[in-house]
């Protein structure tokens, strides 16, 4: 089976290494010594598929492109008010949102509203502008004179702990 | 006399960039409760850092005493500064001019050089609309206004940014240039100080223009190397490049801090010193450099200052090596019947920090161990923060704030803490605060 042509031949060959110090006999089984162990590792053999993660990942993104392609005009804010809940915005949730100055008709958006920042959907029908909250409770707020929309939200995240 | 400037328009195109009143103005972008009021930042320094356009209007000045901007102005907004924030804007601002050109010199934290000679064909557009673009896109994205100048040189781009402030976008071509120049007084222009500005005046120069039309066999006689190149930039030839590497390597590193109440307390007074001097080491060892002098020196709280310079026997960035020289020679600085509210130190003489730099009785094991020591307390410090790891020395000044009172209020942001950030780290990102 493994190309002797004699079968006491492993028993010779055995012997003869035995007796070269290369194996050492313990009871029955023939172990290799410890010369014969020191072999350097020089690296490893790649066998199989190589692996294609380094190409892969290449074209991934990260959190950060994902929820804010547009980087430099990218803010946050901290949510206080449920007027947005049944968008499912909550209070203490944190908003990513762009500045812009063309918001469209459906966006949720930042608007300037006596002084404070207001999160709202943003509502346009021909020349008509206005703000609707996602809550019942609350009423659309018509602008007076004009109505300063900073930004748009892009995305709301929320951290568990 | 020799004909001023050359006959084409723009054989450079250099634009700079300068936010208007910065700090304030990031203020003001961030809390609309704050527009159109007069706003003043660097509440915890006790005095003005930036004046909003407001408050400038109403004759307050960078650099007044918080005495002096409640006198003039009660109802003043007077801010801590948020360092942090004002940061992150100001990287923006490089990196949405650099969506336009590669050739962008930060200035400091609130001006830029960018140069957009051959866009024009790329762009389909003027210089004077590429510039027009790049503030368009700056207010947009940022929030805060920015005044532009346009001209053939460095020099000139900054004369024309200055021109019309606030958002301003001034456009000086090599045609214009001695209408301008003209109106100028050659003190105001970039790179040329009081002594010559006076100097300047024996020879009746008083403009801008009257200097620029000078010679050059005159100029090279009695002016040295910087002010000849200011010459030809005035008559716009660009001979300043615009320098886009960032800083890898310091002159000097110096650290100084106020702090409040002033202390006549010896070991508090020298704890505030020993903390500096941590300070200016981890920058010193962050660039690789190590310093041959030092000099220490302490402000009374009357505003005088004593001070001394001590030479290290060998060049070192390890501040309890020079936290031990100060020390011995600290009672010639401080006098215990005063009261101090600021230390400062200066790391001079810096070198590029080569493996041996031994005197006679420092054994190179010893310094070994000791650059190991530090590596691990710099790698401690950026796990952990800065001064995880601090010198006993430092104790008194770490044990409390740099300021109690109202000068102790910390930035609205280290103080709305999204869930997950912690006090030394938070999102890289502005916050506009709370939205209802």
């Amino acid at each position: 089976m493994l190309g002797f042509h004699r079968s006491h031949a492993p028993y010779t060959i055995a012997s003869q290494r035995t007796a070269l110090a290369l194996c050492a006999r313990v009871k029955t089984p023939l172990l290799p010594r410890r010369r014969c162990q020191h072999v350097r590792v020089l690296g490893v053999v790649e066998a199989g598929w190589p692996s294609p993660a380094e190409e892969e990942l290449l074209d991934t993104m990260s959190f950060d492109e994902y929820l804010a392609p547009n980087k430099n005009a990218s803010y946050i804010l901290r949510v206080k008010g449920d007027s947005m809940i049944d968008a499912g915005i909550h209070p203490g949730d944190l908003v990513l949102v762009e500045r812009t100055t063309h918001p469209r008709d459906g966006d949720i958006v930042i608007a300037e509203v006596d002084g404070e920042w207001t999160m709202k959907v943003f509502r346009q029908q021909g020349t008509r502008v206005w703000l609707d909250a996602a809550n019942s409770a609350y009423a659309p707020i018509m602008p007076q004179q004009e109505l300063t929309v900073i930004a748009v939200v892009r995305a709301v995240v929320r951290k568990y702990a | 006399m020799a004909p001023i400037l050359s006959l084409k328009s723009f054989p450079k195109a250099i634009i700079h960039i300068d936010a208007d009143a910065f700090f304030a103005s990031c203020e003001q972008a961030r809390d609309p409760q704050l527009k159109g009021k007069p706003v003043v930042t660097g509440k915890e320094r006790g005095i003005a850092s930036a004046v909003s356009y407001e408050g400038k209007a109403l004759g307050l000045k960078r650099g007044m005493s918080l005495q002096e901007i409640r006198r003039i102005c009660p109802d003043v907004v007077h801010l801590p500064s948020d360092y942090e924030t004002y940061s992150l804007y100001s990287a923006r601002m490089l990196s949405i001019v650099r969506d336009y050109t590669n050739l962008v010199e930060a200035y400091s934290i609130d001006e830029c050089f960018a140069e957009i000679t051959g866009l024009r064909r790329p762009r389909r557009m003027s210089y004077q609309a590429i510039a027009a673009t790049i503030k368009h896109d700056l207010e947009v994205k940022l929030g805060l206004t920015f005044s532009i100048g346009l001209a053939p040189s460095k020099v000139v781009a900054k004369i024309a940014s200055k021109w019309q402030k606030p958002s301003g976008l001034t456009v000086i071509s090599g045609r214009d240039l001695p209408q301008y120049l003209e109106k100028l007084s050659i003190g105001d222009v970039w790179g040329i100080g009081k002594q010559t500005a006076s100097y300047l005046a024996q020879f009746k120069i008083r403009t801008a223009l009257d200097f620029a039309e000078r010679d050059e066999g005159w100029v090279r006689n009695h002016l040295t190397k910087p002010h000849q190149e200011i010459w030809h930039e005035l008559r716009g030839q660009a001979v300043l490049s615009l320098e886009t590497e960032e800083k890898q390597t310091y002159q000097s590193i110096s650290k100084t801090k106020t702090f409040t109440p002033p202390s006549s307390d010896p070991a508090y007074v020298f704890g505030q010193l020993s903390k500096n001097i941590e300070n200016a080491c981890i920058k010193a060892r962050r660039y690789h450099l190590v310093a041959r002098k030092v000099f220490v020196f302490l402000r009374t709280h009357d505003f005088q200052h004593q001070g001394c310079e001590l030479t290290l026997s060998r060049a070192t960035a390890f501040p309890h090596e020079i936290v031990r020289l100060v020390g011995a020679h600290f009672h010639q600085v401080f006098q215990s019947d005063t009261r101090y509210r600021l230390t400062g130190v200066v790391l001079t003489q810096l070198v590029e920090n080569t493996p041996l730099q031994l005197d006679l009785f420092d054994g190179p094991l010893n310094v070994e161990q000791l650059e190991r020591v530090y590596d691990g307390i710099d790698r401690l410090d950026k796990r952990y923060g800065k001064h995880a790891v601090f010198l006993a020395s430092s104790l008194p000044a770490m044990r409390k704030g740099q300021h109690t009172g109202e000068r102790g209020e910390v930035a609205a942001r280290k103080r709305q803490l999204f869930t997950g950030e912690t006090e030394r780290k938070r999102l890289g990102m502005p916050m506009l605060g709370e939205v209802k």
